[in-house]
């Protein structure tokens, strides 16, 4: 390793140079001659004060033009590091050998001035947040216009001008003209994301590098994104690299795939090899841990117990050998070297992983078995039909309209936003129920709803049949509150620092008036139930993991023994083989503690594994609602279609066929909510309705109405399960079988 | 525009109305003019003073409240703040001190201004750098020195600059020298050499906080995802912090501009005593030891208009550099 190659300047790049195609060996030297990228031995050290982090070990890879190759690993392996020192971008602290070369142009050592020339025109990049990865007091216009001007000084301000309005037209921003001098503040996030891909591919790059370009939109816009992204690729024909921790994202769209842990790229190959033939443990868990939206049947998920390792020693053996269920005696010597496993994957990656058993592993060995996945655990209310059941929450009519108010001294009302608008539904005993939709469309406004249990409510809210009508003095508010308890989407955020897990888990306890010796005795049964060792009941919040944090926040929530635990977001913020672990211990807790659920997701995946009974929302108001097979299998209502649609699933050649419902634009404002169906704006099915169908969806607000064959809910409890279950599903739409909008239709 | 100044001037008319209102009326409950008339030579009788106030419209008789309508309908109806009860005219004493707090603090406000954003622009630059670590230090010691004390070293530095060249090159105290015959040269001359002490002063304790505040927010751009965005479009790191990063750290600045300008206006006392310029800041002081009801009122309502003309100003030029602010 060429870790003593601090010196700066073109000797230093030259010798690079060299020492890259020397570390090539004999599987790259083909491939390198016509790639547009190559990178060889990244290494990338940073120096901290507990010392040298070294984030990036020996990273190399081809990329060919046109192809894209995903960058698939969990936070902290090292993915956004390695393009960040493949565009130059890293602070100057840190320590960058290895060779990356751009068409044969040797890029590290180069100077900050003469990345200049690389960046932005042969090689650009699309970073994570689009909320702030715009200058917020330019025009959006003239940032893209100046990603022109750098690269041609030469061009007129027309044809500068001319370009940008070209630009924000292939990525699908409406009268591009007059947005040129919008600013990014009036752009929602996915229409500044599509502002950045813009920018990207306005000198039309030879490699554009996407780091997770998506994370941190909804579903439906994820989907509208990444078809942009798939635009500007054809348009330009620039070779992508796409980063995510998502291994739905990458499976249409990349031909190579590289698994990055700890800092080093674990297995590598084409995107069939790694999905249906992994070969190395880490990848299989990764696979495994993925819920999946089109899959019915329930398995628990594979847990990956452990944490990644710290990266400021050295690992001596397999970095993941610790977290193996494989791992043995032998995995602790030695780092394994990327190995050659034979595989046809046809991309320009030869299949290979860093594992000493890959021999072993294939297609045919069972991944559950090999990370003792858990048995899927069974509630005593599965056996009840669910009429039978008693109703643990109950909503009727529930409301909450927010008034929009004008004027400074004097406020007059200039509209209402309906965020929650005439909700009903219920939850029974042991059963889960999920509420689904964009940000901004009411689900968190409704948890608040419940919570509140006030008595000057719009609507009636029952829990554990105290209703917020007839009581809501202070003390059966505290009934109310032994009942219901909420565990929060940010484990870190909900925890106070300053208390010890002890502490934390007593206080709800006391709370209701336990003894001291009691309250010892329940912390250690819960620490237990959850999965955390009772002896570090004195540690605080900060020593744990994130998803640690989690169990302690459900720990907290379960201490006083509640009928009904509301989850908002209960696993968005952890890593995916944290957040399988989670999700099998909330599965476990429902069937052991006869718990019922009601969560807020927007992980459909999640969303399918976990509950049984879902409803989607639109704007405010439930469109469709019913049992979670029926509905995610069965989608009525076009909203839940393209919702549906719109979820990657880990399965290329699924996700190549899949026929995709791209919706148009963003969830509108509450404001401009037609009078009638609220979906109609961005309906599939109203846009190719003729015009009396139109008028219908415009002026009438669709009912919810039961689909086509289903029972009313609890109707008929004679009927057991089985495929001819009969369901509760209903939903609000008036033409769910008409043409969809060709337009909105994608198939790759 | 125009509606929204109209509509923020009348809010702050008001608000200035009852500031002034508030402090009229604890000067006239809490000061005593009389007192102090009782230790001239020769004693006054207490008639003889109640009788001199009663000319000068300074009734102690009167209740507060009938003061306080009178001095409100003399300003209302002749623009007359009153007078003091030396029998000058506050109207008359109040333009002098204006333009002499205005002279003394212009230049040096300007000064303190483009000397505080440039170094904290470049002392971000190079942040931990030994030029930003000496440059920061000096702004955080001149921070806690109080500034009457670095006047007063200041004041003695030029003096003995005075002493080492044998001539008077700086005037430590006044404005210009009474009776200077000359030329129009001399005059301006004599103004520099008047000038340049209490300027040099103001300036070199008033950059720090600027300087602080600039380098602080500037840094927290610095790394902003949006400096990252510009340097992947193929601009150079400085290129990216100049275009990108400066805008945005100046709008916090531009604020706390606008906001401490008519502070120094109002409230520059120190250094019109220190150096002998008697402005609107001495002249509050010295209404208060005098026992001035109406100067008193007076400066205060002078201090709550300029700090109105402040908040529009901060208003307004925050409109300027950011977008997302718009008036409506």
């Amino acid at each position: 390793m060429s870790s003593e190659t601090t010196a700066t300047g073109p000797s230093t790049a030259e010798r690079l140079h060299v020492a890259g195609l020397h570390t090539a060996g004999r599987h790259y030297t083909d491939a390198s001659a016509g790639a547009v990228l190559s990178v060889r031995d990244l290494h990338v050290r940073f120096n901290t004060e507990n010392g040298v982090v070294h984030a990036v070990r020996g990273i190399d890879f081809d990329l060919l033009p046109g192809k894209t190759l995903g960058i698939v690993g969990e936070s902290g392996s090292g993915k956004s590091v390695t393009s960040m020192a493949i565009m130059g971008l890293l602070p100057q602290t840190a320590e960058v050998t290895g060779s990356v070369r751009l068409n044969g142009t040797e890029l590290l050592g180069l100077s900050d001035k003469a990345m200049c020339r690389f960046r932005g025109n042969d090689l650009a990049m699309v970073f994570q947040d689009p909320l702030s990865s715009l200058t917020p007091v330019y025009t959006v216009g003239s940032q893209i216009i100046e990603a022109l001007a750098v690269h041609n000084p030469t061009m007129s301000k027309q044809a500068k001008e001319a370009r940008a309005v070209e630009l924000l037209g292939l990525v699908g921003i409406p009268s591009p003209k007059d947005r040129l001098k919008a600013f990014p503040h009036e752009f929602s996030g996915g229409m500044r994301q599509r502002v950045m891909i813009a920018i990207a591919i306005a000198n039309n790059p030879r490699v554009l590098i996407a780091d997770e370009p998506t994370t941190a939109l909804d579903v439906t816009i994820q989907a509208q994104v990444l078809e942009v992204l798939h635009t500007a690729q054809e348009e330009t024909g620039a070779a992508v690299v796409m980063i995510t921790h998502d291994l739905g994202v990458v499976a249409g769209m990349a031909d190579d795939i590289m698994v990055m842990y700890a800092g080093k790229p674990v297995e590598t190959g084409g995107v069939d090899d790694i999905y249906y033939n992994p070969r190395m443990p880490y990848t299989m868990g990764l696979l495994g841990a993925v819920p999946r939206v089109d899959v019915a049947e329930k398995s628990s998920l594979v847990p990956i117990e452990g944490i990644p390792p710290n990266l400021i020693h050295a690992p001596t053996g397999c970095s993941f050998a610790p977290r193996c269920p494989l791992g043995t005696e032998a995995c602790l010597h030695g780092e394994p070297a990327l190995w050659p496993v034979g595989g046809s994957g046809g991309g320009a990656l030869e299949h290979k992983a860093a594992c000493i058993k890959s021999g072993t592993l294939g297609a045919d060995v069972d991944v559950h078995e090999i990370f003792r996945a858990p048995e899927v655990a069974v509630s005593r209310f599965d056996e009840i039909p669910r009429g039978d059941r008693k109703a643990v929450l109950e909503l009727k009519d529930v409301k909450k309209h927010f008034p929009l108010l004008k004027g400074a001294l004097i406020k007059r009302r200039i509209g209402t936003v309906k965020a929650v608008d005439g909700l009903s539904f219920d939850i029974r005993e042991g059963e889960c129920f999920s509420i689904v939709g964009e940000s901004g469309c009411g689900k968190t406004t409704t948890l608040l709803e419940i919570m509140e249990f006030h008595k000057d409510q719009d609507g009636e809210v029952v829990i554990g049949g105290l209703s917020n009508k007839t009581a809501s003095d202070a003390k059966t508010k505290a009934a109310m509150r032994k009942e219901l308890q909420m565990v929060f989407q940010d484990p870190t955020g909900a925890l106070d620092p300053r208390f010890t897990v002890y502490e934390v888990l007593a206080e709800p306890l006391e709370n209701s008036g336990m003894a001291k010796p009691a309250i010892r005795k329940r912390i250690m049964e819960l620490m237990e139930l959850v999965g955390l060792q009772p002896d570090h009941v004195n540690r605080f919040p900060n020593q744990f993991s994130g998803g640690q944090r989690q169990r302690i926040g459900i720990a907290r929530a379960l201490a006083v023994n509640p009928k009904l635990v509301v989850l908002d977001e209960p696993v968005s913020a952890l890593d995916v083989s944290v957040q399988a672990g989670v999700i099998n211990l909330l599965d476990k807790l429902r069937a052991e503690l006869g718990l019922s659920y009601l969560m807020v997701a927007h992980d459909l995946s999640v969303v399918r594994h976990i509950s049984n009974r879902v409803a989607v929302m639109y704007l405010g108001k439930i469109v469709e609602i019913g049992d979670v097979d029926s509905v995610f299998d069965n989608p009525r209502h076009p909203y839940t279609r393209a919702l549906l649609s719109a979820i990657p699933v880990p399965d290329p050649q699924l996700e190549r066929s899949r026929e995709r419902i791209i919706l148009q634009g963003d969830l509108p404002s509450p404001l401009d909510a037609p009078k009638g169906c609220n979906f109609a704006t961005r309906c599939p099915i109203f846009a190719a309705l003729p015009p009396a169908g139109q008028e219908r969806c415009l002026t009438l607000e669709p009912p919810l109405q039961p689909a086509a064959g289903a029972n009313p809910a609890g109707a008929n409890p004679a009927a057991g399960p089985g495929p001819t279950a009969p369901t509760d599903q209903q939903f609000a739409c008036f033409y769910p079988d008409g043409e969809l909008d060709t337009d909105m239709l994608v198939v790759h | 525009m125009l509606r929204y100044l109209a509509k923020r001037a009348v809010t702050y008319v008001f608000m200035i109305f009852l500031t002034t209102s508030a402090g009229y009326f604890l000067a006239v409950t809490s000061l005593q003019p009389a007192l102090l008339e009782q230790e001239k030579i020769p004693r006054p009788t207490p008639e003889q003073v109640a009788n001199s106030f009663r000319l000068k419209g300074l009734d102690p008789a009167l209740s507060p409240w009938e003061r306080y309508v009178d001095w409100l309908t003399g300003i209302v109806t002749r623009w007359d703040w009153g007078r003091s009860p030396n029998g000058a005219f506050v109207n008359a004493e109040f333009g002098d001190r204006v333009w002499i707090s205005t002279r003394l603090f212009l230049a040096s406000i300007i000064l303190t201004l483009i000397i505080g954003v440039a170094l904290g622009v470049y002392t971000a630059a190079r942040q931990y750098k030994f030029s930003d670590r000496a440059i920061t230090s000096y702004s955080y010691l001149v921070y806690i020195v109080p500034a009457p004390i670095a006047y007063f070293l200041v004041q003695l530095g030029a003096i003995n600059i005075n002493e080492t060249v044998g001539d008077r090159l700086f005037f430590v105290t006044g404005i210009s020298t009474p009776g200077l015959d000359g030329d129009g040269w001399a005059q301006f001359v004599d103004m520099l050499a008047h000038y340049a002490v209490p300027t040099f002063a103001i300036t070199i304790v008033g950059w720090g906080a600027y300087q602080i505040a600039q380098r602080q927010y500037l840094l927290d751009n610095v790394n902003a995802d949006f400096v990252r965005t510009a340097r992947a479009k193929g601009l150079t790191r400085n290129q990216a912090i100049t275009r990108h990063a400066l805008r945005v750290s100046f709008i916090p600045v531009a604020q706390s501009i606008a906001f401490t300008i008519p502070a120094i206006f109002a409230g520059g006392f120190f250094a019109e005593k220190i150096f002998a310029w008697h402005g609107v800041g001495s002249w509050s002081i010295d209404a208060i030891a005098l026992q001035d009801v109406n100067a008193a009122t007076a400066t205060l309502a002078y201090g709550s208009v300029i700090f109105a003309i402040g908040a529009i100003l901060a208003d307004f030029a925050t409109t300027l550099v950011d977008p997302r602010v718009r008036v409506q």
